[in-house]
C-alpha cells in the first residue's frame, strides 16, 4: 500500500515509516547476505574448490576420491607451474 | 594512524583519477569486446568469473614475503622514505604496471610475459624476459631460505612450529585425497587449528631441556635441512605436499593480513622509530648504500614488483569476465599489496629504533657479545640496552633477539607488540611473536615449494628442446636431475648467505631487488612497445617514465654492487678486501669466490635488461618514425554477450 491511498486521518506517516525501514533492513539483509556470498565463493575460488566444482559438472561426475584424483592430475600440472609470487 | 589514513587518501586519488585516465585515455577500454574467458571458455582454464572473487584470487596470488621483508629492511633509512617510495612507487608505477600488462595479456588470449615479450619487442626480449624470470626464481629462493634461517636459527620453538607443518600439510593431502575429496576451506581451517596447537606444543619444547635441543639448530644445519626440504618438496606428487601447504599458508595469510590491518587500525600504535636516520649517508648497518638507489631496490613488492607481471600474465586474465574489470583487479590489487608494506612498516617502526637495530644488525657490524652490540648501537644515538634486550627475547621465548637479520624477526617482535598491547597481555607475547614467525616462514616455504618446482619445469623445458626425454615433467630421472639443478643454485646463494659474516642479506637482499625490478623493467618495456604499437606514443610516459626510474635505479644500484670501492657495498671492492686482508684459506677463498659470482650475476642481468631496452627503443623509433607498420598482436575483436544480458 503506497501512503498515497492511505485515508486522511489514519495513521498514514507511521506506516510510511515502518515501511520504510523494513525495506531498508530487507535490503541491508540482502546487501550483507550477498557479500557473505561473494566472500564465501571468492574462498572457493581462492582454494581452488570451485575449479573442482567445474571439474565435475565438466564431466558430469560426483564427488569422490578417484574423482579427485583426476582432478588432481589434470589441475595440480598447471599449479605446479605457476609462480608463488615474492 | 595518520599513516594509513594518508596511505588510503594517495590510494584513493590514483585509484579514482590516475587509473581512470590509464584505462580511458591511454588502454581505452572496450565493455563490449569479449576476453578470453568468455571466448575460450573450457571450465579448466578459461572461466568468466566474477570481478571481486578474481580481485581476492590476485591478490592472494600477488601478496607473498616481499611487502613485509623489504619495508622492514628499509625502515633503517626512518619511516619517511620508505613510504613516500611505497605510495609513489605503487600509484604511478607498480599499479600501472599490473593494470596494462594484466589488459595486454587479456587482448592476447592469455599470453604469458615472455611470450608478449617475444611477440610485440623480438626474440632477444623473448630470452631476456626467460632469463629474467628464471633468475629472479633462484635468487629469490636464496634469500627467503636465508630469511627463514635467520629466523629459526637457534629456536627450538619456532624450529618445532614449522617442522609441524609437514606433516600437517601430509594429513592435509592424505584427508583431501581420500577422506574428504575437495573440501578444501574445512581441510584448511583445520590445518589451522593443528598449526595453532603447534605453537602452543612449541612453547613446551622449548621449556623441557630433555626435548629442546633436538630443535635447537645452527643456522648452517638450518640451511642443510631447508635445501634437502626444497629438492624433497620438488619431486614430491604435487597433491601431498605443495597443493595442501599451499592452501594452508594462503589461509593463514589471508587471515593474518586481515588481522594486523585490525590490529593497526584499532590499536593506532605510536611509531617510534624518526621519518629520517642518520643512516640516509649510506652507512647503514642493515645494508650499506644510500636511499638512491638501495631504499628502492630494497623495496620492490609493496611499490613496483616485476613478479607480479609473471601473475598478471598468468591466471589471472583467464578469470576476467569484462575488459573494464582489468582496472579493479589490476591497479586495486596491488593498492591492497601495497596497503601490505605500508602495514610492514607500521609494525616494525612502532619498535623503539635501539631494539629494531639491535634484531636487525649482524654481529659482523655491532659485534657478537650483547654488551658490545648494545654499546655500539646506543653510540649511534638509539639508546638499548644488553639488559633490556635479553628481557624482550625471554618475553618472546627466545634466547636472544641480537643479530636476527633478514627482516621477519624484527617484523614478528613489532607485530606482537601491536596484537599483545589488544589480545592478552604481555603474557601471550610469546605466542604472538611465534605465530608471526611461523606466518613468515610458512609462507616463504610456500614459496621455496613453489619456486623450485617451477624452476624445475623452466628448466626441463628448455632442456626438452635439446635432448626430448629430459622436456618430459613425469620421466624421473629428469625430474630428479632438474631439482637438483634449481636446488643447488639456490643453496648455493642460501649457504654463500649463511657464512657471511655480514648476515648475508646485506649482499642477498639487494641483489634480489635489483631482479625482481629489472623484470618490473621487462614488464614495462613490453606495455610502452605495445602503447606506442597501439599509435598512442603521446600516452607512453605512463609506463616510460616508472620505466625510466627503474632503469636508473637498477644500473646505478647494480653499478653500486658490482664496483663500488666500500667493501660493504661492492662484491668486487669486499673480494679484494679478503684477498688482500688475509691468509687465503678454503674459506676465505670461497667467499671471493663468492662475491666474484654476484658481482658476474648482477652484472649479466644488467647487460641483457640492457638488450630489450635497446631492441624496444629501435622498435619505438622505427614506429615512430614510420620505418615500422605499428601492427598489434591482439586478439581480433568479438562482441561479448554479457553487455547484452546485462542490458536485457
Amino acid at each position: 500500500m503506497s501512503s498515497s491511498t492511505v485515508k486522511p486521518g489514519s495513521n498514514a506517516k507511521p506506516t510510511a515509516e515502518c515501511c520504510s525501514a523494513g525495506r531498508t533492513r530487507v535490503s541491508a539483509f540482502m546487501w550483507f547476505a550477498g557479500s557473505i556470498r561473494l566472500f564465501l565463493s571468492t574462498l572457493r575460488e581462492i582454494f581452488d574448490e570451485s575449479a573442482y566444482a567445474r571439474f565435475l559438472a565438466r564431466h558430469s561426475i560426483s564427488s569422490c576420491p578417484n574423482a579427485y584424483a583426476a582432478f588432481l592430475c589434470e589441475h595440480g600440472a598447471a599449479k605446479a607451474r605457476r609462480p608463488k609470487c615474492c | 594512524m595518520w599513516l594509513v589514513v594518508a596511505a588510503f587518501c594517495a590510494y584513493a586519488l590514483g585509484y579514482r583519477f590516475y587509473s581512470k585516465f590509464v584505462s580511458a585515455k591511454v588502454l581505452a577500454l572496450d565493455a563490449q569486446r569479449a576476453t578470453p574467458a568468455e571466448r575460450l571458455e573450457d571450465g579448466r582454464d578459461f572461466v568468466p568469473t566474477n570481478k571481486w572473487v578474481v580481485f581476492g584470487h590476485h591478490f592472494a596470488a600477488i601478496a607473498g614475503p616481499g611487502p613485509l621483508v623489504g619495508p622492514v629492511l628499509a625502515a633503517q633509512f626512518g619511516y619517511l622514505p620508505g613510504t613516500l617510495w611505497i605510495l609513489a612507487g605503487a600509484v604511478f608505477g607498480g599499479c600501472v604496471q599490473d593494470f596494462v600488462i594484466l589488459l595486454f595479456s587479456v587482448r592476447r588470449d592469455g599470453r604469458s610475459l615472455t611470450e608478449m615479450a617475444r611477440e610485440e619487442i623480438g626474440i632477444v626480449g623473448g630470452f631476456v624476459a626467460y632469463a629474467a624470470v628464471i633468475s629472479i626464481i633462484v635468487i629469490l629462493l636464496g634469500a627467503g631460505a636465508l630469511i627463514v634461517v635467520n629466523a629459526l636459527k637457534s629456536s627450538p620453538w619456532g624450529v618445532f612450529t614449522i617442522a609441524m607443518t609437514i606433516p600437517i600439510a601430509l594429513l592435509m593431502g592424505f584427508y583431501l585425497r581420500h577422506l574428504r575429496p575437495g573440501k578444501v576451506l574445512e581441510i584448511s581451517f583445520l590445518g589451522f587449528i593443528l598449526v595453532m596447537l603447534a605453537i602452543w606444543g612449541g612453547q613446551w619444547v622449548s621449556q623441557t631441556p630433555t626435548v629442546a635441543p633436538w630443535f635447537t639448530l645452527t643456522a648452517p644445519a638450518l640451511a642443510i635441512v631447508i635445501i634437502i626440504y626444497g629438492f624433497a618438496a620438488s619431486a614430491l606428487p604435487v597433491w601431498l605436499l605443495l597443493a595442501p601447504r599451499d592452501y594452508l599458508s594462503t589461509f593463514v595469510k589471508l587471515g593474518t593480513i586481515g588481522l594486523l590491518a585490525l590490529g593497526i587500525i584499532v590499536m593506532r600504535p605510536t611509531l617510534h622509530m624518526p621519518p629520517l636516520t642518520r643512516f640516509v649517508d649510506g652507512s647503514g648497518p642493515i645494508f650499506a648504500g644510500k636511499i638512491f638507489p638501495f631504499a628502492f631496490i630494497t623495496i620492490a613488492c609493496g611499490a613496483i614488483s616485476g613478479f607480479h607481471s609473471l601473475i598478471s600474465s598468468g591466471t589471472t586474465p583467464k578469470l576476467i569476465r569484462r575488459e573494464p574489470e582489468t582496472r579493479m583487479v589490476g591497479y586495486g590489487a596491488m593498492m591492497a599489496e601495497s596497503m601490505v608494506a605500508i602495514m610492514a612498516t607500521i609494525a616494525c617502526c612502532v619498535l623503539q629504533p635501539g631494539v629494531y637495530f639491535a634484531i636487525n644488525s649482524p654481529a659482523g657490524i655491532v659485534g657478537q657479545l650483547p654488551e658490545s652490540a648494545a654499546a655500539t648501537i646506543s653510540s649511534w644515538g638509539f639508546p638499548v640496552t644488553a639488559a633490556g634486550m635479553h628481557a624482550l627475547a625471554q618475553a618472546v621465548g627466545e634466547q636472544t633477539l641480537f643479530n636476527r637479520t633478514g627482516g621477519a624477526p624484527a617484523f614478528a617482535v613489532g607485530m606482537a607488540h601491536i596484537f599483545s598491547s589488544s589480545l592478552g597481555g604481555q603474557a601471550v607475547m610469546a605466542i604472538w611473536y611465534h605465530f608471526a614467525i611461523m606466518f613468515e616462514a610458512l609462507f616463504i616455504l610456500t614459496v621455496l615449494d613453489a619456486g623450485t618446482r617451477v624452476g624445475r619445469f623452466m628448466v626441463q623445458d628448455a632442456l626438452g628442446h635439446i635432448w626430448k626425454p629430459l622436456g618430459r615433467t613425469s620421466w624421473y630421472p629428469s625430474i630428479l636431475a632438474t631439482s637438483a639443478l634449481i636446488v643447488a643454485a639456490w643453496g648455493s646463494f642460501l649457504w654463500q648467505g649463511v657464512k657471511d659474516p655480514l648476515g648475508g642479506i646485506n649482499s642477498l637482499w639487494p641483489l634480489f631487488g635489483i631482479c625482481n625490478q629489472l623484470l618490473a623493467t621487462v614488464a614495462l618495456c613490453v606495455a610502452t612497445t605495445i602503447i606506442v604499437k597501439m599509435g598512442k606514443a603521446r600516452f607512453s610516459p605512463v609506463t616510460l617514465v616508472p620505466l625510466i626510474w627503474l632503469v636508473a635505479v637498477t644500473f646505478t644500484a647494480s653499478w653500486h654492487k658490482i664496483f663500488d670501492p666500500s667493501p660493504r657495498i661492492g662484491f668486487l671492492a669486499h673480494a679484494r678486501q679478503l684477498a688482500s686482508s688475509a691468509t687465503p684459506t678454503h674459506e676465505i677463498s670461497r667467499l671471493i669466490l663468492n662475491d666474484r659470482l654476484d658481482a658476474a650475476v648482477a652484472g649479466v642481468l644488467v647487460c641483457m635488461v640492457a638488450l630489450i631496452l635497446l631492441e624496444s627503443i629501435s622498435v619505438w623509433a622505427s614506429v615512430v618514425s614510420g620505418r615500422m607498420q605499428a601492427r598489434v598482436r591482439e586478439a581480433p575483436f568479438v562482441p561479448t554477450r554479457f553487455a547484452a544480458e546485462e542490458q536485457g
